[in-house]
């Protein structure tokens, strides 16, 4: 079993107009382990997205204080490749795109960076294990044989990240709204890859604006942010009641001084 | 002051002349030049100084390479040479039939002797261009001609390889001529590279083509001369009517390189799309100036440079783009673009846009960057280590130019040159 644990966390992000710093994350506090799925809920602009591009180590975001820990090791000071190969993977919001490399070569370099030099993936198994979780995600060859996410719509970029999530058997998936721009049809497909995910062996951390992907991918606990920090955490039916009452009905319930982005 | 290049080079260059058994015609063509040289200069490139390189001094015309190397290339129909010697060629008998020619330069000159005449150094490029087309001319000591007839569409590619041999103290003065006549359909692939080592050398080399009206000529290079290697390389076309002329060009040599590359749109409707792709390493300088000239009414001349300087190398694109008067309906766009990985590399895009006529259209972009962050920061959340990846964002980045390579293969060899070449930058 791993764990991760975000010990007080505070990140803050450099302002492009006058590069003073503005602190987004104020004290996060949060342990998962393998075998659990977290889901991570709350209005726009409240730093779900910076808590998971701290967690993966983008240099856009630095951590002023606290602790991430893998297994009980801080990782802040290790580079982002190396973060993904002890374990972490994020699923992104805005997938880049790389023309003039296909995807299929993008994977394979990707497994291969967890693998000895001279114990590189056989052609065959990587084809083997490509075309099983293509099925999953009701993908074609066609897809992986193109450059990568150029040219993919939203929702292909979307299954694509997911078909990266299965190749590579992270212990640690984050992934940031995977479920915003995609129809129903297509949220079905990535739920059915996520769950396909689930075991004693791999964790998740679900970043949603919406209860509704949660009803594909059931989490065990669910934790409302708001303002940079955890506000409350609770079992899957706390999910449901936000649903219900929205996040003003919560940080009322909670007497939290906090203005939300989208009020009106 | 230095003895006149014809007073010190008329008898080398006379008894090489006789050694291949050349014609007449061809004799005169160099004593000629070898007289012009003299007085005409060195071509002049917007940013790019190469003086210092001594391109317009010649070395021992003798050109025999006596090594065997093993470089044939994967075709049906080739020429294979290193140095002055044809190693091996082949033409399928369909195509010989058909009247299209393919054969070195020495024997061109003697069997083909009306061609050669029509075509060399008279349509493109001039021996009196400047002095390096001039000693071009007249130091020649290898190169091919490839002929194809009107009407005549081929469905293979013809594919060339030429080794230039550093084990021995030559220069390497080279002359590609392609002729492709009316309604005629053609995929070139060159590949030059430098084997041995143990000598420094020069190399001139120009390729000619002629594009006839309503032809369609691809035109793709591999470049990999080494670092002991200083060149002049020159390749440009013309165009007929309607004609379609393209460049994809690899330019991956390790050592100095002044490229002079373009097409004079001179047919009505004629059209041609130049990409280039360099990468430069160590503490070589590549200066590559590609320009397209629209002389026809309705031509479209575009052209793309895509460039990566890695250490402390020098990589200098110029783009030029020019339309002249009553070149009306035309079109001309460019964009050069580089990217530095180094705070001791240098680098510069320079577009040039000279419009002598109202109604045309014409754009350009130039940049000199860096690697994307986003698409690093991406390939690295996957494990993927910061050199790989950067040279995964590289490859992407030069894919406009590989992407135009018509045969799988040869794409693949493109990618594996600039896999070697950023891995030895990385260092």
């Amino acid at each position: 079993m791993s764990t991760l644990e975000i010990k007080d966390l505070h990140v803050s992000v450099t302002d492009d107009e006058n590069g003073e710093g503005q602190e987004i994350l104020k004290g996060v506090n949060l342990t998962m382990s393998t075998g659990e799925i977290h889901a991570i809920m709350g209005p726009n602009g409240t730093g779900k997205s910076t808590l998971s591009q701290a967690i993966m180590g983008n240099s856009a975001y630095k951590v002023t204080q606290g602790d991430i820990l893998l297994d009980g090791k801080s990782i802040l000071e290790l580079p982002v490749d190396e973060r993904a190969r002890l374990g972490l993977f994020l699923a992104m919001q805005y997938p880049a795109e790389i023309p003039g490399v296909t995807n299929v070569e993008f994977m394979r370099a990707a497994i291969n960076s967890r693998r000895d030099k001279d114990d590189q993936i056989p052609v065959m198994d990587f084809i083997k294990k490509l075309e099983s979780k293509q099925d999953i995600l009701d993908m074609t060859d066609e897809m992986s044989e193109r450059y990568l996410n150029e040219g993919f719509s939203g929702g292909e970029k979307k299954r694509n990240e997911i078909l990266q999530l299965l190749m590579i058997e992270p212990k640690f998936a984050i992934l940031d709204e995977i479920d915003s721009g995609l129809d129903i049809d297509a949220l079905k497909v990535v739920s059915r890859g996520v769950n396909s995910m689930r075991g004693d062996n791999f964790g998740s951390l679900i970043i949603t604006h919406y209860q509704r992907l949660l009803n594909y991918i059931v989490p065990d606990q669910v934790h409302v942010m708001m303002d940079g920090r955890i506000v409350k955490s609770g079992g899957p039916e706390l999910a449901k009641k936000l649903e219900d009452e929205g996040y003003a009905g919560l940080r009322d319930d909670l007497h939290l001084d906090v203005k939300l982005t989208d009020e009106i | 002051m230095r003895a006149n290049l014809i007073d010190k080079y008329k008898d080398d260059v006379t008894s090489f002349s006789q050694s291949k058994g050349e014609p007449d015609w061809y004799k005169k063509v160099r004593l000629d030049s070898l007289e012009k040289a003299d007085e005409l200069s060195l071509p002049k490139y917007e940013k790019i100084n190469y003086r210092s390189w001594r391109l317009d001094r010649p070395g021992s015309i003798d050109n025999s390479s006596a090594n065997e190397f093993d470089r044939k290339p994967q075709a049906n129909n080739y020429i294979y040479q290193a140095g002055d010697q044809t190693i091996s060629m082949n033409l399928e008998d369909e195509l010989s039939k058909k009247g299209v020619i393919l054969t070195d330069i020495f024997s061109a000159m003697k069997d083909y002797p009306e061609l050669m005449q029509k075509y060399f150094m008279t349509k493109v490029t001039k021996t009196t261009d400047n002095k390096l087309t001039a000693l071009n001319a007249a130091f020649l000591n290898s190169g091919a001609f490839l002929y194809v007839p009107r009407g005549v569409h081929l469905t293979k590619s013809i594919q060339a390889m030429f080794v230039q041999d550093n084990s021995i103290d030559r220069d390497f003065v080279h002359h590609v001529l392609i002729v492709a006549e009316a309604d005629t359909e053609v995929t070139y692939l060159e590949n030059l590279v430098s084997e041995g080592s143990g000598h420094k050398n020069k190399a001139n080399i120009v390729v000619e083509v002629i594009a006839a009206d309503n032809s369609r000529v691809h035109f793709s290079a591999l470049d990999q001369l080494s670092k002991d290697t200083t060149t002049y390389l020159n390749r440009r076309g013309i165009t007929g009517n309607n004609a379609r002329l393209d460049w994809a060009i690899g330019f991956m040599n390790d050592g100095d390189v002044i490229g002079d590359f373009g097409t004079d749109l001179l047919g009505e409707g004629s059209h041609t799309e130049a990409k280039v792709v360099a990468i430069t390493t160590g503490e070589q300088v590549q200066g590559i100036d590609t320009k397209v000239t629209n002389y026809g009414k309705h031509t479209i001349g575009h052209i793309l440079q895509h460039g990566v300087i890695l250490q402390k190398s020098t990589l200098t694109f110029n783009g030029v783009g020019h339309i002249v008067k009553g070149a009306r309906g035309s079109d001309a766009q460019q964009e050069s673009r580089v990217l530095m990985l180094s705070r001791k590399a240098r680098g510069d895009a320079n577009p040039i846009l000279l419009i002598d006529e109202n109604d045309v259209t014409a754009g350009h972009a130039a940049s000199v960057g860096r690697v994307n962050e986003d698409q690093m920061y991406y390939l690295m959340s996957r494990g993927i280590d910061e050199k790989t990846a950067q040279r995964l964002v590289i490859r992407g980045f030069l894919s406009s130019v590989i992407s135009e390579i018509p045969e799988k293969d040869v794409r693949a060899s493109l990618t594996q040159m600039i896999e070697r070449k950023l891995v030895y930058g990385q260092k």
